[in-house]
């Protein structure tokens, strides 16, 4: 009993401190039934990394938990797990842990994978941290499981950066932060009192760009990570905005206004030399790049309402074709990590935006959202979830969606969090 | 297969993956990984002095939704400003655009963009001179209005002439 309420005691203590909490609000319907083991000599630790686990994979929306899973006690001899037993029990599969604290500072934390029909490990693996970064850790272990799994890269250890308003007695503070996907470990990596908007990861997730006003004008900043290094892109007397980065990291797409409307150009970052994209009256913006970085997607209002546009880089004056007709507002599009759909932020009949997905082989859109102002879609890499930002009546907050029907919301506790940007993967 | 693991591997980006083949049962899938350092600077800016603000003709102009163009209501609030700047020659005039928070932040600060061009045009075609207009926009950033609502959004459509 006194255990047990130490090792709550301590799990409050070290994740108090995170901002955004998790609020589950929809699961799967035909769940994958997963047991984990307990370890009897590690229980503390134990039960941390276990927790983490179990929340990275509920997140996926595809995965349920059975407990009392150690009824079936483990084999002395390795080879006769007792995958009757656990048939019994209802699992598919079947996680048996174990830590090794090599020195007092890390920890190597091993799990195997078995898979109960049909009666073998698929997976045994060990993933090194600090002692002082289970999360991490138990990140890692969770991406390894959900793969070892579905075959699908997990997506647990993944981050996201978003920007943070809060209002103090007229003041108004902007930052962009960086956090796990689960919304801890969150940190700061610009505060400032002017506006911060588009943030963008560079491919390798070492570096972001985005817009910020703090110049009284809207230009486009690049920031080193780790070091804190930080430089605008281009200086002109001009706004620039809607950066994003080209797969190899090269170039950064960009709008500029240089002949007062918006028009997209591309910048190769190492000599900052500029290629126009887009040359018409109308409003280009919100280019991004397609996975492998031969097309540019981009919102126009060539059609006489904001449209989705698809423009190929290989070969000159090569003409955007519209790739959006449901509708008067289709814009922030991006690409399905698989390029075969796109998602994008969709204004429905009613006058509600919701984010809506289009494969390429159909001829219709899905509707993923049913909140009133939904915004700013960005996708994770393994393209099973979205994240988005409701932003009603001034309390944005971020909801993720998996493309299987999960869904769940990340509310804030200080100020509104919006303009969400999903990392690739890190590990 | 032996692996030798020191203390730095902690701390620099070293990433083991190993699929081994093993022995026993050859479908399963060995790993080894090591956790990334993620080590975060953050950078703070701090509010600049509030700049002298033109003393003179602070207007606004409204539009309506997803539009750039100048209603009737608009062009009677330029047309005082026209006399202004005319007698004023070394007046500096900035519009500033905004939008009401439907739709993206991009496309809003493309269209509160076009909402100051718009302006900036009709004071041009009047014989104002460009050099004494800036134009640019702060989208959906500065709302005038807080609220989810028509009349929220009205008073958020809008050019601030400064």
């Amino acid at each position: 009993m006194t255990k047990s309420f130490i090792s709550i005691c301590i799990f409050f203590s070290i994740f108090s401190s995170a901002e955004l909490l998790l609020e589950i609000t929809q699961g799967s319907d035909n769940p994958i039934n997963l047991g984990i083991y307990e370890i009897s000599n590690q229980e503390k630790e134990h039960s941390l990394i276990k927790n983490i686990i179990q929340n990275d994979l509920i997140r996926t929306g595809e995965i349920k938990f059975i407990e009392g899973i150690d009824i079936v006690p483990l084999p002395e001899n390795e080879e006769e797990f007792n995958y009757s037993g656990w048939k019994l029990l209802g699992l598919d599969y079947v996680v048996i842990p174990s830590i090794k604290n090599s020195d007092k500072n890390s920890i190597e934390y091993r799990y195997r994978v078995f898979d109960v029909s049909r009666k073998r490990e698929v997976r045994s693996s060990t993933v090194f941290g600090l002692s002082s970064n289970l999360r991490q850790v138990s990140h890692y272990a969770s991406d390894g499981i959900y793969e070892a799994i579905t075959g699908i890269e997990g997506v647990a250890s993944t981050k996201l950066l978003y920007v943070n308003e809060i209002s103090l007695e007229n003041e108004k503070s902007y930052r962009l932060m960086v956090s796990d996907v689960d919304g801890y470990n969150e940190r700061t990596l610009l505060k400032s009192p002017e506006p911060i908007i588009s943030p963008a990861w560079s491919p390798k997730g070492d570096m972001v760009a985005y817009v910020s006003f703090e110049t009284g004008i809207a230009n486009v900043y690049i920031q080193d990570l780790a070091t804190g290094d930080r430089e605008s892109v281009l200086e002109q007397n001009t706004q620039i905005s809607s950066p994003a980065w080209s797969p190899d990291g090269k170039y950064l797409s960009l709008t500029l206004y240089q002949d007062g409307n918006a028009e997209i150009y591309l910048l190769r970052l190492r000599d900052k030399t500029l290629t126009r994209l887009t040359n018409h009256y109308s409003i280009d913006t919100e280019a991004i790049w397609s996975p492998r970085g031969n097309k540019i997607l981009f919102t126009s209002g060539r059609s006489g309402s904001p449209q989705l546009y698809e423009i190929s880089l290989r070969g000159l004056r090569s003409k955007p074709k519209r790739i959006t007709f449901e509708g008067t507002y289709n814009a922030k599009g991006l690409y399905l990590p698989d390029a075969n759909g796109n998602i994008f932020v969709h204004r429905a009949k009613s006058g509600s935006f919701h984010i809506a997905l289009k494969y390429k082989r159909e001829n219709f859109i899905r509707i993923l959202t049913e909140a009133r102002l939904d915004e700013s879609p960005s996708v994770a890499p393994n393209g099973n979830m979205v994240v988005y930002a409701i932003s009603d009546d001034n309390k944005a907050k971020l909801a993720i969606l998996s493309l299987n029907g999960a869904r769940f919301v990340l509310p804030s506790s200080q100020g509104v969090v919006r303009e969400p940007a999903w990392s690739g993967f890190v590990r | 297969m032996v692996i030798t693991l020191n203390k730095q591997i902690i701390s620099k980006l070293i990433l083991l993956t190993m699929v081994i083949a093993a022995a026993s049962c050859s479908s399963v899938r060995v790993t080894n990984e090591s956790v990334v350092e993620e080590g975060v600077r953050g950078v703070t800016i701090s509010k600049k002095a509030p700049e002298t603000q033109a003393i003179l003709a602070n207007a606004t102009v409204y539009f309506e939704y997803d539009s750039s163009r100048l209603t009737s209501k608009s062009i009677q609030t330029l047309k005082g400003l026209i006399s202004v700047l005319e007698n004023n020659r070394n007046l500096d005039i900035v519009l500033e655009g905004h939008a009401d928070e439907r739709g993206t932040r991009e496309y809003n600060l493309a269209l509160g963009q076009r909402r100051a061009e718009s302006v900036a045009a009709y004071l041009l075609s009047n014989g104002v001179s460009r050099n004494q207009l800036k134009t640019f926009s702060y989208g959906e950033e500065r709302p005038a209005a807080l609220g989810s609502n028509n009349a929220s959004w009205a008073k958020n459509r809008r050019v601030e002439i400064k």
